[in-house]
């Protein structure tokens, strides 16, 4: 390629990074949302065992 | 689940401090490319990504052999991070690689041993996680698992061995250039903004594995509560 | 195998027979029950048909295509029906409870992995050498040369080891028959294409030293995978 002029790339590059960063962010929000999401699993299924606990100490039927 | 300990906290204030100066160095500081133009910055973060995918899917190998040795835990959830983060990265890598094809060479896509060889390592991530969804015991799914990642791990070379038979215009950008490829010219400056791209993709991928090793603890801490509490 | 002077190991070999013993008779058990019904192969074979059929309107098969696609549609071919009959041949153990009766039998857990693989080698080869014939008749093109025949039993042979393992997988999950094609391609590419490519420059008239290179891969990869999956077996038959 004997070209005098760069060649006019820059939407490429521009759209690159911009699906680079798009990526990113989706992974980490879906992360977040992951971690978010395991945190109330766990505050909900802590709450059942001990209600659980409670009424098996109460009255020996389940 | 406990806090983030401080080292995280730190390796996530440096991730983004060097994401951000990668980005700099990438998209100012590299003089532009005389050949390609503009789009060849892309090229800095297309290494960059390229690597950690490759790092993570010869980690994921290497802990599925810890965890068939060991049956430690620990290692099913290493690997798993290593391979769903390469997953995002390789992603990335194609992606990157595409929009740098179409005006370097005119087309999408090409059927080059390292294009095909990524995709088919992509498709092998995606058949890894389908596999693990159909199996519910936690322990019969690491050890499936483990064995899936080695034998990916040990096909993937030889796929693209078998393909570079067929043909090849992927530039060579580290190493001797034969004759039928071209091969980069970088700069000084364009150095920089490629080995510093590599260390930066090298922390990001460290603290992404991090967290996801610990989303993998919390998962399994999930699944044992539930254990309990159906009981 | 073991030394027959002493009785006391000849004992122990009759309760444990040797490996070479043992996996005969898991091959002749597939062997048998299958030449009792056929199921596997007949459905191998139509469905080959069926697909060389398929191909032959899709890609239009005239002279001139088809001396370049021939060793493509067949390398479709066998991986298709290889699929089928790997799902099937599995599915069957797990149904009717002959996993877990392999499993409790005094053997090494690798004879049942080599039992069952060169039982499914076997039928792939069965359906091959009948597919062969039926498309060298219909397209006129002689495809029984004795290093052609090399690289498709090459090719088997890879694909049978990997697919053997991955269906004792694939048979223990939810998606079961689903999952096999998908965990089974992308890792037997490697198979798939170098014979691909063998065949074709053989199917082209080169010579055998240029097609060394893809039938050098093609061993390379043979054997690193029985290794593999003699190794990883007893990982995937744990309960």
């Amino acid at each position: 390629m004997f070209l005098e002029t760069i060649p006019e790339t820059s939407n490429y590059m521009i759209a690159g990074y911009a699906f680079a960063f798009v990526i990113m962010g989706i992974y980490v929000f879906s992360m977040y949302l992951r971690n978010a999401n395991l945190k109330r699993d766990i505050e909900t299924l802590e709450s059942l065992q001990s209600e659980k606990s409670k009424r098996s100490s109460s009255s020996k039927k389940k | 689940m406990q806090p983030r300990p401080l080292a995280l906290k730190i390796l996530d204030f440096a991730s983004v401090i060097v994401l951000g100066v990668a980005t700099y160095l990438a998209l100012v500081f590299a003089p532009t490319e005389a050949v390609m133009g503009q789009v060849q910055r892309v090229f800095y973060f297309h290494i960059g990504t390229a690597w950690v995918g490759l790092l993570g899917f010869i980690l994921a190998a290497a802990a599925g052999i810890a965890y068939l040795v060991t049956k430690d835990m620990r290692w099913d959830r290493f690997e798993v991070a290593a391979v769903e983060v390469s997953t995002v990265f390789f992603f990335i890598t194609i992606v990157l690689g595409s929009i740098w094809a179409r005006p370097a060479w005119n087309t999408w896509w090409t059927w080059d041993p390292r294009l095909t060889t990524a995709a088919i390592t992509e498709l092998i991530y995606i058949a890894y996680f389908m596999l693990r969804q159909g199996i519910d015991d936690p322990e019969k799914r690491a050890r499936f698992g483990a064995v899936y990642t080695l034998l990916g791990g040990v096909s993937a070379p030889i796929t693209f061995m078998v393909i570079r038979l067929f043909r090849s215009i992927h530039p060579i950008v580290i190493g001797a250039a034969n004759g039928t490829q071209e091969k980069m010219n970088m700069t000084s400056d364009m150095r920089v903004a490629f080995f510093f791209g590599l260390f930066a993709f090298t922390i990001i991928f460290i603290d992404m594995m991090w967290h996801r090793i610990r989303l993998g603890a919390l998962e399994e801490k999930v699944e044992q509560l539930k254990l309990t509490v159906s009981m | 195998m073991a030394n027959k002077s002493e009785s006391k190991k000849q004992k122990a070999e009759s309760l444990h027979p040797s490996f070479f013993k043992a996996t005969l008779a898991i091959i002749q058990k597939d062997l048998s029950a299958e030449f009792r019904s056929f199921e596997l192969i007949s459905a191998m074979l139509v469905f080959s048909l069926l697909v060389i059929i398929i191909f032959n309107f899709a890609l239009e098969l005239d002279i001139k295509v088809r001396q370049s696609v021939t060793s493509g549609v067949l390398w479709t071919t066998f991986a298709f029906a290889g699929t089928l009959g790997l799902n099937r041949s599995m599915s069957v153990e797990k149904d009717r409870g002959c996993m877990d009766g392999l499993l409790l039998a005094p053997v090494d857990r690798s004879v049942i992995y080599f039992g069952k693989a060169i039982s499914n080698l076997i039928f792939m080869l069965i359906v091959e050498g009948i597919v062969l014939p039926v498309y060298s008749v219909l397209y006129n093109v002689n495809l029984f040369r004795f290093d052609l025949l090399g690289v498709i039993l090459l090719g088997s042979i890879g694909y049978a080891a990997v697919g053997t393992l991955l269906s004792t997988m694939s048979a223990q999950t939810r998606t079961r028959e689903v999952l096999l094609p998908i965990l089974l391609f992308p890792v037997a590419m490697p198979v798939l294409l170098a014979s691909v490519k063998a065949s074709n420059g053989l199917l082209a008239g080169a010579e055998f030293a240029e097609v060394l290179t893809p039938i050098n891969l093609l061993i390379v990869y043979d054997v690193i995978f029985i290794a593999i999956a003699f190794m990883v077996f007893d990982f995937v038959v744990e309960e």
